[in-house]
């Protein structure tokens, strides 16, 4: 108002003829005062439990050092390749939990890998359009069945099975051939390493087929009919357009299935045999990190089991952190390249 | 006082000689930038009240990034800035101290493509009214009516307040998204390319309205359509490349353009 | 001879020269395994829920919902792993959704161009696949050790602390979706941010956000790595969270790995209603989810 000095009638009217009168005007930015201190709030409010993320990530590592210290004092680094674990005389090592873990895993990836793919492949570019929800959402049903599901169809059905008719079989298959034969030495347990690995093969399944399923999707449609114009096959199409094209998203999709597996307790803890010792037999009983926590810790005693076990969740976590990091960073990589 | 504001404007809308032109807006030595790429060049350009505005030009000319100027909405995203002045009444808005939800209630805007809120007719309407007044049941009911029948959608929607805003057509969305802007009472609208998304039919129901709208708004719309700028608006502003070539009365600009590029745009040999 | 010249006509036009018939035969086999593979996979869903159902079902009556798990070699339900399972997912989803969508509404609308965001974004979606049975030894820790007692409450936290991540990334995924003119045209009206995040951005993505919970809940309700030391178990129904609780996934695990054949029985019984729980559950989520980006 005080503006209008030079044409002091028309400005009044212009002001004016706006529909909001002057003493609306002083009411709006009071009201406005309000809604901006509870724009403020909420915002910080926001951004707090945004950081309870980063709180989380902190604590779990914060805790499982604190809880570590204990057993790293007194064993140090050679609790890495220790392999006894002796809750008598209190001499524990995290050797065979650690191959247990890895060569579980990496029986689960050899199989559900190529599968995997495989049903990606097949729901991509074969599956008539009707069929592939269907088979889409039981392959999603799949990866909700909760892991102790797993574990206890495993322990009283699965294992059996393979003992009495899969395992005799590959002990007479492989006993001449030399590796082999001691890799499938007998006798026939039912559990043990094989078959916690068959049983996370099964459950890592689904997210490959998921993720492998989504990036084949994200392929763009030009430049498979591109290939498919050269000529080429379904297999052709896939093999040299698709997977090159999607490759870092199915290596991303695949370490995210191996972080799971690798992390995966009660599945493998039914199955595994609970054995702290490292065999040459992928047949015999062994144990993983995961399942000799859930075994071991509650009846654990005195603070050095304790401390050890809490140092094999620790070693767990940093495993997994590094493959679960390196899996988002390609997938990262993968909607970057999208996204152009 | 209100009494003797409302009776003026009258008065001087029927004589629109160019000395009575009031600025609303003025835009000084006005610079855009998305990160390094300077998108607006030294704009300098006014919009008069009771005027409609009217900028055209090819698409990327810059002339959306002006109008998201006008009422700051470019400060949702990171790495747009604006230098030089822009002056509502006498306010400078591009100061940093400007308060954004003020400024945007005093200038409106309608979008490229319908933006009904994800609530009902009535909420869509009544929502930004009560973000400032506290009313009454009846007054807030008489005051939703005022905007829709404003928007001239009254009659369509009237039995049918409680549906959601997501269920009227195209065109209706559209205008319910202008009785929204009209009911905060603003001072200015912006319109951004508002029929982009419409069928004839509706178009010219909104040109209508705009047309009505003027009497109380300072007007500014961008379009892409040459035809509608000159139905609609007094005054016309070609915009290419990020600058404002040529800006004047829109009888003008369309029947004796001054400068070559307007010309050529204008009678479709680019854009 | 006529075969000879008929192979060498075929070889000029290309049709079926030994080079396109192996590259065809290449095609078939693998096209085969791909068949083969997806009937693979779906075997063990048959095999799994057909075992299930059919060892399930036997066990499935009133009791199993009325009566307390019994000692071994007597007849007994699961009224108290299911009173527990249910009030620890209760509060754990109570503590964890709301945390869970503020920080998600952080992401996708204040924060969303802030490096704090790519931080958390990255954090959060490997806490969503860390091994759950670290995240138990994380509330043994600051809240068993510290308060010298198994706990429902440490339960319920080591559960929400899984419930969070779930709803983080699926609430800025859906307010992601929200359409940004919205988001312009709340601002046109002179909306501050919070209004328009509450009124308008949560109502467009409501469907999409209810699953995120709803997924959230069935990830939890089938967890039984984090329980195991921190709610640990109990014979019995108490209300007292203070107290330890039993859940229906450690009763099955108890009960399974058991030389007990009632308990085995009952393991089966509870697996079956964890199953049926969370498939249902994904059922619905799936479904709102499909509701949510018709709309």
């Amino acid at each position: 108002m005080n503006s209008s000095g030079d044409r002091p009638v028309v400005d009044v009217a212009f002001q004016s003829s706006a529909a909001v009168s002057v003493a609306e005007k002083v009411d709006r930015a009071k009201v406005l005062q309000k809604l901006r201190l509870g724009d403020t709030i909420f915002r910080h409010v926001t951004r707090l439990a945004a950081i309870t993320v980063l709180v989380i990530l902190s604590g779990i590592i914060g805790s499982l050092i604190y809880g570590s210290i204990p057993a790293l004092e007194k064993f140090g680094f050679n609790f890495l390749i220790t392999e006894s674990w002796n809750p008598v005389t209190e001499q524990f090592g995290a050797m065979s939990p650690i191959y247990g873990t890895i060569m579980t895993s990496l029986i689960a990836m050899l199989i559900a890998v190529p599968v995997g793919l495989f049903i990606a492949l097949f729901l991509t570019e074969l599956c008539p359009m009707w069929l592939r929800r269907p088979i889409g959402i039981a392959i999603e049903l799949l990866a909700g069945i909760p892991s102790i599901i797993y574990g206890i169809w495993g322990l009283f059905v699965f294992a059996p099975f393979l003992q009495q008719h899969v395992q005799p079989f590959l002990i007479s298959a492989f006993g001449d051939i030399p590796v082999l034969s001691t890799l499938f030495a007998g006798p026939p347990y039912g559990i043990g390493v094989l078959t916690a690995g068959l049983i996370l093969a099964i459950m890592v399944l689904p997210f490959i087929t998921s993720i492998s399923r989504d990036v084949f999707e994200a392929v763009p449609p030009v430049l498979k009919e591109a290939a498919y114009g050269l000529g080429c096959t379904t297999w052709e199409v896939a093999r040299y357009v698709v997977l090159p094209f999607t490759r870092v998203g199915v290596i991303g999709g695949v370490m995210l299935a191996l972080g799971r597996a690798l992390g995966e307790t009660m599945a493998v803890t039914f199955v595994i045999g609970n054995a702290h010792r490292i065999s040459g037999s992928i047949m015999a009983p062994g144990t993983t990190i995961s399942a000799t926590i859930a075994n071991e810790f509650t009846e654990a005693v005195g603070d050095i089991y304790t401390s050890s076990l809490i140092t094999l969740g620790l070693i767990l976590f940093v495993i997994t952190f590094i493959v679960l990091a390196f899996a988002r960073l390609m997938l990262m990589r993968l909607n970057g390249r999208l996204g152009q | 006082m209100s009494t003797v504001n409302f009776t003026i404007p009258v008065v001087t809308h029927a004589a629109s000689s160019a000395s009575d032109l009031s600025e609303k807006v003025t835009v000084k030595n006005l610079d855009f930038y998305y990160g390094d790429h300077r998108a607006l060049k030294n704009i300098n350009v006014s919009l008069y009240h009771g005027k409609v505005t009217a900028f055209i030009g090819p698409s990327g000319c810059g002339k959306s990034t002006l109008l998201r100027v006008l009422n700051r909405m470019y400060d949702l995203y990171p790495n747009q800035r604006a230098t030089g002045t822009v002056r509502l009444d006498n306010d400078d808005i591009l100061e940093p101290s400007q308060d954004l939800n003020l400024l945007r209630a005093k200038v409106g805007m309608v979008f490229q493509k319908p933006t009904p809120f994800p609530m009902t007719i009535y909420e869509n309407i009544a929502f930004g009214i009560r973000l400032y007044e506290n009313l009454p049941k009846p007054e807030l009911d008489n005051r939703v009516q005022q905007a829709l029948q404003r928007a001239a959608l009254w009659n369509e929607v009237k039995d049918k307040l409680d549906a959601n805003g997501l269920s009227l057509s195209g065109g209706q969305q559209q205008r319910l998204c202008i009785a929204r802007t009209v009911a905060v009472r603003p001072e200015v609208i912006l319109f951004d390319e508002p029929c982009s998304a419409l069928d004839p039919i509706s178009t010219a129901k909104i040109e209508e309205l705009i047309d009505e709208l003027k009497e109380d708004y300072t007007i500014a719309i961008v379009t892409h359509n040459m035809q509608q700028a000159a139905r609609v608006s007094d005054f016309t502003a070609f915009m290419y490349l990020g600058e404002l070539v040529e800006y004047g009365d829109t009888t003008r600009m369309f029947t004796t353009p001054s400068d070559r590029r307007t010309q050529d745009y204008i009678t479709g040999r680019f854009g | 001879m006529d075969g000879w010249v008929s192979n060498m006509a075929n070889m000029i036009s290309g049709a079926s020269s030994p080079l396109y018939h192996s590259r065809r035969r290449k095609n078939v086999i693998t096209m085969l395994l791909a068949y083969f593979a997806t009937g693979f996979g779906l075997i063990w869903l048959g095999l799994i829920l057909g075992v299930l159902f059919y060892q399930g079902f036997s066990g499935l009556s009133l009791r199993v919902f009325t009566e307390m798990t019994p000692p071994p070699g007597a007849s007994g339900g699961l009224l108290n792993p299911i009173m527990g399972s249910l009030v620890m997912t209760f509060l754990a989803v109570l503590i964890g959704t709301p945390l869970g969508i503020l920080a998600g509404t952080y992401l996708a609308e204040y924060g969303r161009f802030e490096k704090l965001s790519t931080i958390v974004r990255f954090i959060n979606d490997i806490l969503l696949s860390a091994p759950s049975i670290v995240i138990g030894l994380f509330v043994y820790e600051i809240m068993v050790a510290t308060m010298g007692h198994f706990s429902g409450w440490a339960g319920a936290v080591a559960l929400s602390v899984i419930v969070i991540p779930v709803v983080v990334r699926t609430t800025e995924d859906m307010l992601t979706l929200v359409p940004d003119t919205l988001r312009e045209a709340a601002a046109s009206i002179g909306l501050p941010r919070s209004l328009m995040i509450r009124k308008v951005a949560y109502r467009a993505a409501r469907a999409g956000m209810i699953t995120g919970v709803l997924l959230a809940i069935a990830r939890i309700s089938g967890e039984t790595a984090p329980l195991l030391f921190t709610a640990l178990n109990n014979q019995f129904w108490s209300s007292n969270m203070n107290a330890p609780v039993a859940s229906l996934p450690v009763v099955i695990f108890q009960f399974a790995l058991s030389p007990y054949k009632d308990w085995q029985e009952l393991a089966w019984t509870g697996a079956l209603i964890i199953t049926l729980a969370v498939l249902t559950l994904s059922i619905v989520a799936r479904f709102l989810g499909a509701q949510s980006k018709k709309s």
